[in-house]
């Protein structure tokens, strides 16, 4: 290969400016992303499995979670719609959880019903220490795929959001 | 040249100094600011242009056909005077605002009742960025339907379209600032679009948010992006493509000969080869006085042809109709300033959810879209799909035609195309309601601006 001293530079040039480039993006990436204990959560103590009745659905403000009794499958889930981000509130007459922002409903245990979310609830490690309930909100699971129908039951009442 | 000089060349320049006006005109502090004096001769008016930095934006004469308000609409010349007044607005509004969750939104109640001209202000600024969306789409379509984005201009156009990239988060990162009901939830429904991202979408909008939900980082990061780093990269795009609008010509079309004869002019197309002692003086048919740049040799002495000159001087022709439009432009973001309030709904409650939640409007299409196919399709393959191939447009239409008959398949398909945006926008915008369910708007009326 005949390199001259010029192509030579040339090509060092590059690859160093690609290099700092590369230095550059890499920094500004680390300076940016959020530290992992930023927000990140940790355990949250819920209560005993008795002091919840099946069928009902529990907030809990410290971890912004919902903690569902599905016919004694507790499920500790995100409020966030997989969606687009909503608070997605319980509806006690339903007995479904319906986001109001597209329409999107779930079942008691946050799995996907109707409307455009693309899967069911997203869910917190959930665990049992000394027989209490305790969700980690620092591990959060995809909720179940779309089709899945383990606890779907008929809506008990009308649904919450007007129409 | 020193002032003996000019004043030999332009006699009527420098008369003498009567009174107190003219004394400081002509004094050296004057002539150290002010190189050139308002001259109403053709050489004066270029002499301006080239001395005056504002002025030399602008070329010293455009086609005549520049001058019709129907030749571009002034789109393009009205987004930078709406930028001029969200910036002015926006310098004036960040001295009353701190980013900060505690007090942002207390900062926006002072701005109605304990700051001078606070919420007028504030709805221009909110008002004139409405329209500079609205504007910035306008002037894209006014664009392509002229064909002017084909040879030479094809990286102009690729220019504007960063442009309107950057105008759109222009928009969306101020809307989160005033931290009420309405902002909060608008942005976390238009930042969560980026999870659909494959692969990169989480990341994405942690980096985005600067965690993993709206908070303090996120209106932080959302405010420095709003107040520094778009105004100065949407500077220096802007700046790039006046300065590619000036060195790819002014006008698409060929010139019109005698669209404008009253103020045309003829002019030698070849300056150079002028007749034999033509140099220095004028000709006896009336030709402008030219300078001899060279001895010729006789023989390439050649016969002159004359044309049609349809140019004329940016100044005062184009100026005078800028400052017009410059100031429609304010008198229109102010009428709506008056008229209509921006609008602040309570504090940012995260465990409350409004009913309907709408992105920004400009992204309400896309939420509408969102509500019909597959995430991944309309949140991402359609908008990045729309983006590339605005950039690759002018690269991959190989038809030189500029007129819209010569060109009917790429007009229907834009059009078509555009018309599909605005519907979905509409719908999304006044025919949904909670739910997302359809509601129209005469029943009821669910729009924020």
């Amino acid at each position: 290969m005949n390199l001259t001293r010029r192509d030579l530079l040339r090509r060092g040039w590059k690859l160093g400016g690609a290099l700092l480039g590369v230095a550059l993006g890499w920094t500004a990436y680390e300076a940016l992303r959020p530290l992992a204990g930023a927000g990140g959560g940790g355990p949250i103590t819920l209560g005993s499995p008795a002091d919840f009745k099946p069928g009902t659905a529990t907030y809990f403000n410290e971890g912004r979670l919902w903690l569902a009794n599905a016919g004694g499958h507790f499920f500790a889930l995100s409020q966030r719609c997989p969606h687009l981000g909503c608070r997605v509130p319980f509806c006690q007459s339903s007995g479904r959880f319906e986001c109001p922002c597209h329409g999107s409903v779930f079942d008691i245990g946050g799995e996907y019903v109707q409307g455009p979310a693309p899967r069911g609830m997203d869910r917190f490690e959930l665990g049992l220490d000394n027989s209490v309930l305790v969700a980690d909100t620092s591990k959060l699971l995809p909720g179940p795929d779309r089709g899945t129908q383990d606890f779907l039951t008929p809506p008990a009442g009308p649904p919450c959001t007007r129409s | 040249m020193d002032d003996q000089d000019r004043d030999a060349l332009e006699p009527d320049v420098y008369p003498a100094p009567k009174g107190l006006w003219q004394r400081v005109r002509r004094s050296e502090v004057w002539r150290s600011a002010f190189r050139h004096p308002q001259l109403d001769t053709p050489r004066g008016r270029a002499l301006q242009s080239f001395s005056n930095l504002f002025l030399h934006v602008y070329p010293v004469k455009v086609p005549g056909r520049v001058l019709r308000f129907r030749y571009s609409w002034r789109l393009g010349y009205i987004l930078t005077v709406l930028f001029a007044i969200l910036n002015l607005t926006g310098m004036y509004l960040m001295f009353f605002y701190t980013p900060s969750v505690a007090s942002a939104y207390g900062d926006m109640q002072q701005l109605r009742t304990g700051v001078g001209f606070g919420q007028l202000v504030r709805n221009v600024h909110r008002w004139s960025a409405h329209l500079m969306v609205l504007a910035a789409v306008l002037h894209l379509a006014r664009v392509f339907f002229a064909g002017a984005y084909k040879q030479p201009r094809q990286f102009n156009w690729v220019l504007g379209i960063g442009l309107l990239v950057a105008t759109l988060a222009f928009s969306f990162t101020g809307y989160l600032l005033p931290w009420d009901q309405l902002s909060y939830w608008a942005v976390t429904v238009g930042t969560n679009l980026v999870n659909y991202v494959p692969v990169l979408g989480r990341i994405l909008r942690d980096l985005l948010l600067g965690g993993a939900q709206i908070g303090q980082a996120t209106l932080l990061r959302f405010y420095a992006l709003h107040v520094f780093v778009l105004p100065a990269a949407l500077t220096v795009l802007l700046a790039l493509h006046i300065w590619r609008v000036r060195k790819d010509g002014f006008a698409v079309q060929q010139p019109t000969s005698g669209a404008f004869a009253e103020e045309a002019t003829e002019r030698p197309r070849v300056p150079a080869a002028v007749p034999a002692g033509g140099a220095g003086g004028e000709g006896g048919d009336g030709a402008p006085r030219v300078r001899l740049l060279g001895v010729v040799d006789r023989q390439s002495v050649t016969a002159e042809e004359r044309q049609v000159d349809d140019t004329v001087f940016t100044w005062p022709h184009l100026l005078v109709r800028h400052v017009v439009v410059g100031l429609a432009t304010a008198a229109v973001a102010l009428t709506l300033g008056v008229a209509f309030a921006a609008p602040l709904r309570g504090l940012a409650n995260p465990e409350l959810t409004p009913e309907p939640s709408k992105a920004p409007w400009y992204f309400v299409g896309l939420q509408e879209l969102l509500s019909h196919l597959d995430p991944l399709i309309a949140g991402i393959l359609v908008p990045a799909g729309a983006i590339v191939a605005l950039v690759l447009l002018p690269y991959l239409d190989r038809n030189p035609a500029t007129e819209a008959r010569r060109r009917k398949v790429a007009v229907l398909l834009f059009a078509t195309l555009l018309a599909a945006a605005v519907a979905l926008t509409v719908v999304g915008e006044f025919f949904r309601g909670p739910g997302w369910r359809f509601i129209p708007p005469w029943r009821h009326l669910y729009v924020d601006l």
